[in-house]
């Protein structure tokens, strides 16, 4: 008896918790100017430490361009304490996992622990940023893994060089314009000096925000904090590049021969607002309309219904200056590329015709609230979401209310950015085709 | 002066702020980590079934859990009933036809699946009502149709005939049924017969008795407040009648009196499944039950531990060895240690995984083992506890398993506690190599002589034998004997003879083949072109693009392996010479240096064995002499591989047959393809093997 009264009086007391329904965190700077994000969540013993870095592929120069994505290979290389190849043994020793990655505007690192091996984590990414070992066999090393990596990835996997294709054309003046990965020949010859004077550019605790996620004691945790990452000293300050695209006025016609496939592709991308700006949302609902799982828009009638596409894509991505959004297809049969583009443009056209209908509107708001409630289900997605509004959308609350953004967004509004965005004449279309056969 | 002090209290300021950390090692991981698991807060029907219900208001998504904890269910003449019942439930109601449940799940962005004896749901928390009343009246209301049953059951039928030669299927059918025995749950299987003694009746027969309340447990995680939980499930579960599920009796399961070797010959096999078993009796409320799971990590557990280590990594037997153990509050349970190994060294592999049991059995563990698996262990367990499903699990097992309260809240403590003596006892107690039986599936022809040889601790292991049902058997005859006069020349001849003769063949300057096959789902093509001269081509293509390529003319050719071009060394081109001249008995007849091995079973025809060298045997049916067979083995990075290559439906094409079903497998893979069309002296170009 006594305990269901108990039990009754919790309920009372969680039921004014439930209407916050939020993402926790705490924010501040250390003297050398790293920013700090903290999301307590004790509900399981696991700790996420991340470290994300304001550089990307566009503040390379453009004759040494895939530094920042090489930077994330040799940062694993090892450090003034930690020898080479012993990374990855002090993370299993703990029982946790890491990894890494790198993209337009940011490279970030990150490690999962039990959290009695937070400190573990600290010392890992405090280790990362103070006594990086950049020596010739480090680089060579991952010289060679690089550009295994580039063949696996972009050179030898059917349509592999698609995004790097569409940057290029997509871009003539600003640094997105050449892909991630970058040029094999640039890091060839790039010399030790080169990527020294990269880390100390850009690997200053003035550029990063660390996240820690998960299982901890505050207090005690920001003394570690301190303790790591405290004596770092703060860098110069960086210089980032303020290029603005001449906007496209007339469709940009473009063709890229792949040796790796068979089947043509159609893909058709348009510059779009940059990632923190409202109109980057409508966008990626427009994309989710349209063909995100077999109950969209393209999907439903290319593959399911006339048979006339194999695949249908349609990705926004985001990045910090510009996005880029990016819709196309492969035809099946004797369907021509072209077919396949008059059926988008069909589509796309409806979109700025016409309201999208409200049975549509509502299954798209289900799944953005799906999506979004499902990225946020671990700590680790929660981390490298708060590193990255904060770095890149320059509100780390929005881990809270980026659905209401979406949830703001009317049918009228899809159909204005639909308008002001994907016009033909706005656009770029790449022909993706399969290498021709030699005459011989 | 006072300048310096005002510096040297700042310096000292510093100092104590950078506390005294050292760098130089990696820190010391703090003490076991205290669980903060939720308490779930409980409620029960009037008919029976409990609700533990975990509020969790961090996302606002819900997720909702029945289970039914009965008993294992002995399906006997008609096991197969628990799958069908499964496979028909979760389609709709009586109240909603299955086209619109599936669409308003989908609008919802919603799952919800209902199994035999259990059901799933998850969604946003603002649909969790009608999530909720959905699930409940596909659970509670199913619309059993005798068209949806037929629909099921051809597909279990089709599911059992396409696992009828299937080396792992048969093998752990059989391992179940003697280690259980085929009278009890966990050992009977479903056959053709017992599927097609299931009436639509005892589907729905099934689902009363055994979709009921008694040992249900329903659990409700996520972004809801208890009240409101309490309400809907009330009101959507009370219609569930009030019934407990019928019990069995069963004899337990028993270890066999001494080691032995259980023989199950399948003659397509090109590996043997290997699987050293002992019956245990573990709960999870044992007090060495996660001394028991560090043991089976260390012996077993993945690819440090040391059966892994062992027989993939040191002796190249296998692509991967590992050992399972099991708890279980009903019934004695099996361990298992277990590989696929190849054929040459099924009886290595034997002793093997026998010498790594009683290692274990015999001997301390290392410090280091020890340290690797509790923090593996840890790790691993720490992490899934994130998943809203471990914790609804974990408040699950406390309730339905017996566990003390904070069995969860110290297990890292207790696994952290545990010592190698206490990892040698649970050894001792849950591994047997005294008492175990070794079960062998896999090709009799080859194995079965080194396999009678094999000796465990200066003793012989007995070998019994058992046919793919798990029935006690005669050991096969191997041996049938070679007719008078026949000899490697007149097998080759009687296969040339039996495609068209000689002349025919020789008339032959070139053909093509265009063959496609299905793998996952996807269409595998394959274009095949060869002259009389040394000329050959071969494109497999994966829907529509070109993943290997080979092309030969004369003495020098090249691969494309997704897309990557790569010219063929001396020894590849003498090699795909030899491989793909068009009629290669014709060459084995010319040289004369093929033998006869003998008769053997492949499937179920009678077939010569030709050994063409040391790494190639070839296979002809002694009644049509047709090829049905080309078995060999390859090296790669000093692993071997087997390929075999079966020829199956025989077609003439301009006076030649030609097989068109032609059956690959390599390691674990197999593809048939089915031949669509061969020309013969006809569309084959010089610019084909440019």
């Amino acid at each position: 008896m006594k305990k269901h009264l108990f039990s009754t009086l919790t309920l009372v007391f969680s039921g004014v918790l439930l209407s916050a329904q939020e993402v926790n965190f705490e924010e501040y700077d250390l003297d050398n100017g790293l920013h700090v994000i903290l999301h307590q969540d004790n509900s399981a013993p696991v700790v996420t430490t991340s470290v994300m870095y304001h550089v990307g592929s566009k503040d390379e120069d453009p004759d040494k361009t895939g530094f920042a994505h090489f930077f994330e290979h040799l940062l694993f290389e090892g450090t003034k304490n930690i020898e080479r190849g012993e990374w990855d043994q002090i993370t299993a020793a703990n029982g946790g996992r890491n990894n890494a990655n790198t993209f337009l505007d940011r490279t970030y690192y990150y490690e999962v622990f039990p959290s009695n091996s937070l400190e573990v984590g600290l010392w890992l990414e405090s280790e990362r940023l103070m006594h990086p070992i950049i020596g010739q066999v480090g680089v060579d090393t991952q010289k060679e893994v690089v550009q295994e990596e580039r063949r696996l990835r972009t050179d030898n996997a059917p349509y592999g060089a698609f995004f790097e294709q569409i940057l290029k054309n997509l871009y003539t003046k600003h640094p997105y314009r050449w892909g991630v990965i970058g040029s094999l020949d640039h890091l060839a010859s790039a010399t030790l000096d080169d990527f020294k004077k990269f880390n100390k550019t850009y690997y200053v605790p003035n550029n990063g925000v660390l996240v820690v996620a998960g299982d901890f004691e505050t207090a005690k945790t920001k003394k570690m904090i301190e303790d790591y990452f405290g004596p770092i000293p703060r860098g110069a300050e960086i210089k980032r590049p303020d290029v603005k695209e001449d906007p496209i006025t007339e469709t940009k016609f473009a063709k890229y021969y792949d040796p790796n496939i068979q089947i043509p592709a159609i893909l058709l991308a348009y510059r779009t607002p940059g990632q923190g700006q409202r109109d980057a949302y409508v966008i990626n609902m427009i994309s989710t309309y349209l063909s995100d799982g077999e109950s969209s828009k393209l999907y439903k009638k290319l593959v399911d219904e006339k048979k006339m596409a194999l695949q249908i894509l349609s990705v926004p991505i985001d990045a910090e200056d510009y996005s880029s959004y990016i819709v196309g297809g492969l035809p099946v049969g004797d369907n021509s590329i072209q077919d396949i583009k008059n059926e988008i443009d069909e589509e796309i056209l409806k979109i700025q015709m016409e309201l999208i209908s409200e049975k549509d509107y509502q299954k798209l708001q289900n799944k953005f609230e799906n999506q979004f409630v499902n990225a946020n289900s671990s700590v680790e997605g929660i981390a490298n979401s708060l590193a990255e509004n904060y770095m890149l959308k320059d509100d780390t609350n929005l881990i809270n209310t980026e659905i209401d953004i979406y949830r703001s967004i009317t049918r009228e509004e899809i159909m204005e950015v639909a308008k002001k965005y994907l016009k033909v004449n706005q656009r770029i279309e790449l022909e993706y085709l399969p290498e021709q056969k030699d005459a011989n | 002066m006072k300048k310096y002090i005002v510096l040297a209290a700042l310096s000292l300021f510093i100092t104590a702020t950078y506390a005294q950390i050292n760098r130089t090692t990696p820190p010391k991981p703090g003490p076991a980590p205290q669980i903060n698991l939720k308490e779930p807060a409980r409620f029960e029907l009037l008919n029976g079934l409990k609700v533990l219900v975990v509020e969790n208001h961090k996302l606002p998504r819900v997720r909702l859990q029945l289970s039914i904890d009965n008993p294992p269910i002995l399906e006997g003449d008609k096991a197969g009933v628990s799958a069908l019942t499964g496979s028909m439930l979760g389609k709709g109601s009586k109240n909603i036809p299955k086209d619109d449940f599936y669409e308003e799940v989908d609008f919802l962005g919603a799952n919800i699946y209902i199994g035999d004896q259990s059901a799933f749901a998850s969604s946003l928390s603002k649909y969790f009502p009608r999530v909720l009343e959905l699930m409940a009246d596909a659970a509670l209301n199913p619309d059993f149709t005798q068209e949806e049953f037929e629909k099921e059951k051809n597909i279990i039928l089709t599911s059992i005939k396409s696992e009828e030669k299937d080396v792992s299927a048969i093998a752990a059918r059989v391992q179940g049924a003697l280690a259980y025995g085929k009278n009890h749950p966990y050992g009977e299987f479903m056959t053709e017969e017992t599927v097609n003694n299931v009436t639509l009746m005892d589907v729905e027969e099934f689902y009363r008795s055994y979709f009921v309340p008694a040992n249900a447990y329903l659990v409700v995680i996520g972004d809801v407040d208890f009240d409101t939980v309490k309400e809907l499930v009330t009101e959507a579960f009370t219609p569930w009648t009030k019934a407990a599920p019928p019990s069995f009796s069963y004899t337990d399961p028993k270890d066999v009196q001494y080691t032995q070797i259980n023989f199950v010959d399948v003659p397509n096999a090109v590996q043997s499944e290997v699987a050293v078993e002992n019956i245990t009796h573990l709960k999870m409320k044992d007090e060495d039950y996660l001394d028991a799971l560090l043991a089976n990590r260390i012996l077993g557990g993945g690819s440090q531990a040391r059966l892994f280590k062992n027989l993939r990594e040191d002796k190249g037997y296998t692509y991967g060895s590992y050992s399972g153990i099991r708890a279980n509050k009903f019934s004695p349970m099996r361990f298992d240690a277990f590989a696929q190994v190849r054929n040459a060294v099924t009886d290595s592999s034997v002793v093997e995984i026998l010498k790594e049991i009683d290692k274990m059995t015999s001997e301390p563990v290392t410090d280091e083992e020890l340290a690797n698996a509790k923090s593996k262990y840890a790790g691993s367990f720490v992490m899934a506890l994130e998943k809203p499903e471990t914790v609804a699990n974990y408040a699950l097992n406390i309730e339905t398993e017996g566990l003390p309260k904070d069995f969860y809240k110290t297990y890292l403590e207790r696994i952290d506690a545990i010592t190698k003596d206490d990892v040698q006892k649970a050894a001792q107690k849950y591994f047997s190599t005294t008492n175990a039986r070794v079960v062998v599936t896999g090709k009799g022809s080859e194995v079965l002589e080194n396999l009678e040889k094999v000796t465990f601790k200066g003793k012989a292991v007995p070998v019994l034998f058992y046919d793919k049902y798990a029935n006690k058997t005669e050991k096969p005859d191997y041996n049938a004997a070679v007719p008078e006069g026949m000899d490697a020349n007149a097998v080759l001849e009687k296969y040339i003879e039996a495609i068209g003769g000689e002349s025919k063949l020789e008339g032959v300057d070139s053909y093509s083949m265009m063959a496609e096959a299905e793998m996952q789902g996807m269409k595998l093509e394959l274009e095949m072109k060869k002259t009389s001269k040394d000329q050959f081509m071969q494109d497999v293509k994966v829907m529509g693009n070109s993943m290997q390529k080979q092309v030969l003319d004369g003495d020098t050719g090249y691969a494309m392996v997704q897309g990557q071009r790569k010219d063929l060394s001396p020894e590849e081109v003498a090699k795909i010479k030899e491989e793909s001249a068009a009629f290669p008995e014709l060459n084995y007849l010319a040289a004369g240096d093929v033998t006869l091995e003998g008769i053997e079973p492949v499937g179920d025809r009678q077939v010569y064995k030709l050994k063409i060298n040391d790494s190639k045997s070839v296979f002809y049916d002694v009644e049509t002499g047709l090829k049905v067979q080309e078995v060999s083995v390859q090296e790669v990075q000093g692993q071997q591989f087997t390929s075999t290559l079966g020829y199956d439906d025989y077609k003439e094409v301009s006076g030649i047959k030609f097989p068109f079903i032609i059956k690959q497998s390599v390691g674990p893979q197999n593809f048939e393809f089915k031949v669509l069309e061969i020309k013969v002296n006809e569309g084959v170009d010089a610019s084909d093997f440019k």
